[in-house]
């Protein structure tokens, strides 16, 4: 098994009712790579997954794998293989029989295809389970069966749909670990559809963030949650502060943002010119208590009210009310330092430095209550 | 309260309407007298079971039984069988392709297909059977065995259709497409994936399409011509103006426990397939 290279050449997807499920596109996905589309539901991700795998026909553009292109090829017939959102494994086969299927359509050798479906029940820890039908398996098991079966035709590119939305919480976290070892085994390059921002960052090589059939921004993790683009990406990958504002002045990479707090300043990587409408963004866990013993002053600061305080182990989660009419404000302290004792409406005083701050062009925002399936 | 009552005794009179004929039926089916009745019982004989295998002489001995032609009424349920046993394929057969026409032809001319498919279904059997007619007579084919099948056809399909559009409707499309995606031609889709979902459905539509070609009458009186089947000589010896023999109650009761034994079945199977 080899993985190939994607590249998706001004791709553009409209269905017959006139929606447009993907605008001209321009991506190119690396031989061997594990690369996520991340986005909310309805964003196209789930569409550019079917226009490689060749259930949907580009309206325009072209879909090239490996360096030729696919127009007119049909699903059957591309170096791709899909595991679906529901995994569609056959309920009437056996496990044995559902990872050999693509290679009895091939016409593959009863005997050769089933020590091949072996194999490959080996490799995702089911060897014992071949006799079993899908029905018997617990999620976690369907799950690696749905994988067996589409590394079983050699796939150069595997396509993943969701596929992790349907299990628990511990399940999920395990079946990352486990996907990402296959992809390392095996060398294909995969494809992996998700609204879940924590599959991303944790499995992939590199993630594009998507919004209404657009791709907003493409880049490693860290790139993605540390340097977002646009405040699309800035407000769906991670819980992130917002404050809206316009840029007053400038100093070198930094801006100056005036909001109801006052004035702000932070990062300016796209080099906003004074009166543009900006957001000023900074993560939870960038921002800090300033007490007076903790000396150095922060580059921003204002004065809040404590709201609530969430303990999640690792982190406290402090929620903020600022003295202006503004939304609240997370703040996210390790559970290790000094942690100051929680009062409800007790006055405080909160801030963050200059450097962890970042200043973007004002935009789209991600929904808050982001869904989670 | 009253209401309830009201329900209840409603629910009875309802059952004792339903069932009060076929229990007095099954009564007279047992009684030595002839036409059939209840309020004068002769004494319990099993003879109206017995006429269909009873020697010949037994047969000719008897006042009632030697009236009626028993050969021609076992020839009858024969055809009968004949019509059913090419019925049942040819209804599968077509009700199968519509079904899966209208669930994964995606077309805007479904609604138009699903009410010109189903609409056998709804006429009038007499004008079905008459139709068949009609139509063969025309083409130059004389009513006969044929025509019966071919009038019964027409609407019969509908409930193969029927049951397997529910069924398929339940089957995700993505089992297709994941056999397409790992290679599969339609063919092997359909007869690897498609056709053992649908086999349990198959068979309860089997059981339904037979049933309904046995006991059809009315379009198959228009259809039948010269020939016979058990339900039209049911029906012409049922109209005899001196009251009919009880042998057609015998028949009636093992009819009776054939159809209640057949819907035990399909429940039995259906539930198995809910398992599933």
């Amino acid at each position: 098994m080899h993985g190939m290279d994607v590249t998706l050449d001004r791709v553009e997807v409209t269905y017959p009712n006139g929606f447009t499920a993907v605008q001209p596109t321009d991506l190119t996905i690396r031989a061997g790579e594990f690369f996520s589309i991340l986005g909310p539901s309805g964003c196209g991700k789930t569409t550019i997954l079917r226009a490689v795998s060749g259930f949907v026909d580009p309206s325009a553009g072209r879909v090239m794998i490996g360096g030729e292109d696919q127009k007119g090829r049909s699903p059957n017939q591309r170096p791709t293989a899909l595991i679906f959102q529901n995994l569609a494994l056959f309920p009437l086969m056996s496990v044995r029989d559902n990872v050999a299927f693509g290679l009895e359509a091939r016409g593959v050798s009863k005997r050769d295809r089933h020590a091949k479906a072996e194999e490959l029940l080996h490799l995702v820890a089911l060897g014992d389970q071949a006799d079993k039908k899908p029905g018997e398996l617990s999620g976690g098991q369907k799950q690696r069966v749905a994988i067996a079966r589409a590394l079983a035709v050699e796939p150069s590119v595997l396509l993943l749909d969701e596929p992790l939305s349907a299990l628990d919480l511990k399940l999920r976290q395990h079946m990352r670990a486990e996907l990402r070892d296959i992809q390392q085994k095996t060398g294909v390059t995969f494809i992996y559809i998700t609204h879940d921002q924590g599959e991303a960052l944790t499995m992939s090589d590199r993630i594009a963030v998507m919004n209404k059939g657009r791709i907003e921004q493409v880049g490693t993790g860290d790139e993605v949650y540390s340097r977002p683009d646009t405040a699309f990406a800035a407000s769906f990958v991670g819980e992130i502060n917002q404050f809206p504002g316009r840029v007053s002045a400038l100093d070198g990479e930094m801006a100056y943002i005036d909001t109801p707090l006052g004035r702000l300043l932070g990062r300016n990587p796209q080099r906003l010119q004074p009166g543009a409408e900006a957001i000023l963004f900074v993560r939870p866990e960038n921002m800090g208590f300033q007490t007076s013993e903790s000396g150095q002053p922060f580059g921003n600061q204002f004065n809040a009210r404590m709201v609530r305080r969430d303990l999640e182990g690792a982190f406290i989660n402090f929620q903020l009310q600022p003295e202006a009419d503004t939304p609240s404000v997370a703040l996210h302290l390790t559970n290790s330092g000094a942690v100051p004792a929680f009062e409800a409406d007790l006055d405080t005083k909160v801030g963050f430095t200059c450097e962890s701050a970042l200043v973007l062009p004002k935009g789209q925002l991600a929904r808050t209550g982001r869904e989670e399936a | 309260m009253t209401s309830n009552r009201l329900l209840t005794f409603y629910t009875w009179a309802f059952l004792v309407f339903m069932f009060a004929p076929l229990l007095l039926m099954i009564l007279t089916s047992f009684n030595d007298t002839s036409p059939p009745s209840v309020t004068d019982w002769q004494g319990l004989t099993f003879k109206w079971y017995e006429f269909f295998w009873m020697p010949e002489t037994d047969l000719r001995a008897d006042d009632v039984l030697r009236a009626l032609d028993r050969d021609r009424f076992v020839g009858c349920f024969g055809n009968s069988l004949r019509v059913a046993l090419t019925v049942v394929p040819l209804a599968l057969i077509l009700g199968l392709a519509g079904a899966v026409m209208l669930t994964r032809w995606q077309s805007r001319a479904n609604g138009l297909l699903w009410w010109v498919l189903l609409s056998p279904m709804l006429a009038p059997g007499v004008v079905l059977g008459l139709s068949a007619l009609v139509f063969w007579g025309r083409v130059g084919v004389n009513a006969g065995l044929f025509t019966i099948v071919m009038a019964q056809v027409t609407f019969i399909a509908g409930y193969p259709m029927l049951i397997l559009m529910a069924r398929l409707q339940r089957q995700p499309v993505e089992m297709e497409e994941a056999a397409m995606d790992l290679g599969a031609s339609p063919l092997r889709i359909f007869f690897r994936i498609t056709l053992p979902f649908l086999a349990p459905a198959l068979v309860s539509a089997g059981v339904i399409a037979f049933l309904a070609s046995m006991e059809n009458y009315n379009t198959t009186m228009f259809a039948k011509g010269g020939s016979c089947t058990f339900a039209t000589e049911i029906g012409a010896m049922a109209r005899n103006p001196n009251g009919h023999p009880p042998v057609i109650n015998a028949v009636g009761t093992v009819i009776i426990l054939l159809t209640v034994a057949a819907a035990v079945t399909h429940a039995m199977l259906q539930r198995k397939d809910h398992r599933a």
